[in-house]
């Protein structure tokens, strides 16, 4: 009797599965996803829903230079000290399924991370939206005696202050051949943060682009780190400034070169959203003297 | 004396043959031989012959994967033919534009030498003949 029973049932999940896969099919020659809503899967220092056909490997050369503050004396930040450098390499191991590994100056940081688009937008509107997850799990790589040296509290040494993690759900929508915009929410982790810094951090996105010509887009980013008392018993901290972004995209075939001006020197997301202190605006005018200028620049292989 | 004046002479001789190489090159760049074109492609159909609603994709993505070569408008003067040892053809040519669409999708997503494959940059059929339909408008 039972073995009637799990045959029957497994024809049963055989059929179905046939009947679903054939359904998706259909629907898919019916309703193909959008083309390319943003043209990498970078946007200035954050994430858009794009993920490469399978078998791509990217990789990612992110530069951000010192602040505009000094002037000419050092070109415009330049020739200053503190840039900070990231590269990554992100390979599509399955249908929009991407992982990826990178090195960032700031902090001496090593990142895994993993970003899989759920949803796609379709053309004729069957998905409205797309819809991706993107995650990552960073190593602080700086010597024992760096690591903090404010916080009196931690006195024995852990690998596990070294990490910290960023997860984060982006939607999207390409509006128009012309604007595409994303929104999303995330939240950042610190294991081990410097005195008057958040452990946690909720935080907002927006980012977009708008196509001037058919290689060239002007593009912005928004991340605005969330005060949320309940989250953190720090009442008194000062909550992180928002980071935003303005720049000029032009892709190729197999390169886009996004160059921007902002005012986080972050590449990593968490970094961000926890560690940023530089206003958007003073008094009311953007804080030109605090921002700087930073590049990501992408170059696919196909195998 | 004698040497240095034949040494001199054979010199100049080769510097005025550089000189003029280095004039003559690139206008006798070698034009790719014959294609082979697979049966299965000579006789294949453009499905989307007729679908005016796909040139601006079509020109979206010559921009994008066929401009820094083939130039804005099929001339061959993209700045990155001049640095190509094959010889870039215009698409302007009657003779390039009497090949049937077919050819035209042969060369341009499965391609030869410098020529690269596009089979994974524009992995859509119908992207596929947008752009030979924008091809097309080139003449």
């Amino acid at each position: 009797m039972r073995n009637k029973i799990f045959t029957l049932s497994c024809l049963l999940v055989f059929a179905f599965g046939s009947v679903l896969a054939q359904e998706t099919e259909t629907e898919k020659a019916i309703d193909k996803p959008v083309r390319s809503p943003f043209e990498s899967g970078y946007l200035i220092d954050n994430q858009t829903t794009v993920i490469q056909p399978v078998n791509t490997l990217e990789f990612a050369i992110q530069h951000k230079f010192g602040s505009f503050e000094n002037g000419s004396s050092d070109l415009f930040g330049l020739y200053a000290a503190g840039a900070n450098i990231r590269l990554g390499l992100n390979y599509v191991v399955a249908n929009n399924v991407q992982v990826g590994i990178g090195v960032t100056k700031e902090r001496m940081t090593t990142d895994f991370n993993a970003k899989w688009t759920i949803l796609e937008q379709t053309r004729n509107n069957t998905v409205p939206l797309a819809l991706a997850l993107y995650g990552n799990i960073a190593i602080d790589g700086r010597d024992k005696d760096q690591l903090n040296p404010f916080d009196e509290s931690q006195t024995e040494y852990e690998f596990s202050n070294r990490l910290s993690s960023f997860a984060q759900v982006i939607v999207g929508r390409k509006i128009s051949d012309v604007v595409s915009l994303q929104a999303g929410v995330s939240f950042s982790h610190y294991n081990l943060i410097d005195y008057g810094n958040y452990h946690d951090k909720v935080g907002v996105h927006l980012n977009g682009r708008f196509k001037v010509t058919p290689q060239g887009s002007i593009i912005f980013n928004f991340d605005a780190p969330l005060d949320l008392d309940y989250l953190d018993s720090a009442k008194n901290y000062n909550n992180p400034e928002p980071n935003f972004s303005l720049g000029y995209e032009i892709s190729t075939s197999t390169h886009a070169f996004q160059i921007y001006a902002g005012n986080s020197n972050g590449l990593i997301q968490q970094d961000i959203m926890v560690n940023n202190t530089t206003n958007v605006l003073n008094d009311g005018f953007i804080n030109i003297k605090k921002y700087m200028i930073g590049f990501t620049i992408t170059r696919l292989w196909n195998f | 004396m004698k040497t240095y004046k034949k040494l001199f002479l054979g010199l100049s001789f080769v510097f005025a043959g550089i000189l003029f190489m280095a004039f003559t090159l690139p206008q006798d760049k070698k034009m790719g031989g014959p294609w082979e074109i697979p049966a299965k492609y000579k006789t294949m159909k453009n499905t989307f012959k007729d679908d005016a609603s796909l040139l601006k994709v079509g020109k979206m993505l010559f921009s994008k994967h066929c401009k820094s070569c083939h130039g804005g408008k099929g001339e061959a003067n993209g700045p990155k033919a001049k640095s190509m040892k094959t010889g870039i053809r215009s698409f302007k040519d009657a003779e390039f534009q009497a090949q049937s669409d077919g050819v035209l999708y042969y060369q341009s997503f499965i391609g030869r030498d410098e020529m690269p494959n596009y089979e994974k940059k524009i992995a859509d059929e119908e992207d596929r003949w947008a752009v030979i339909n924008y091809i097309r408008t080139l003449k």
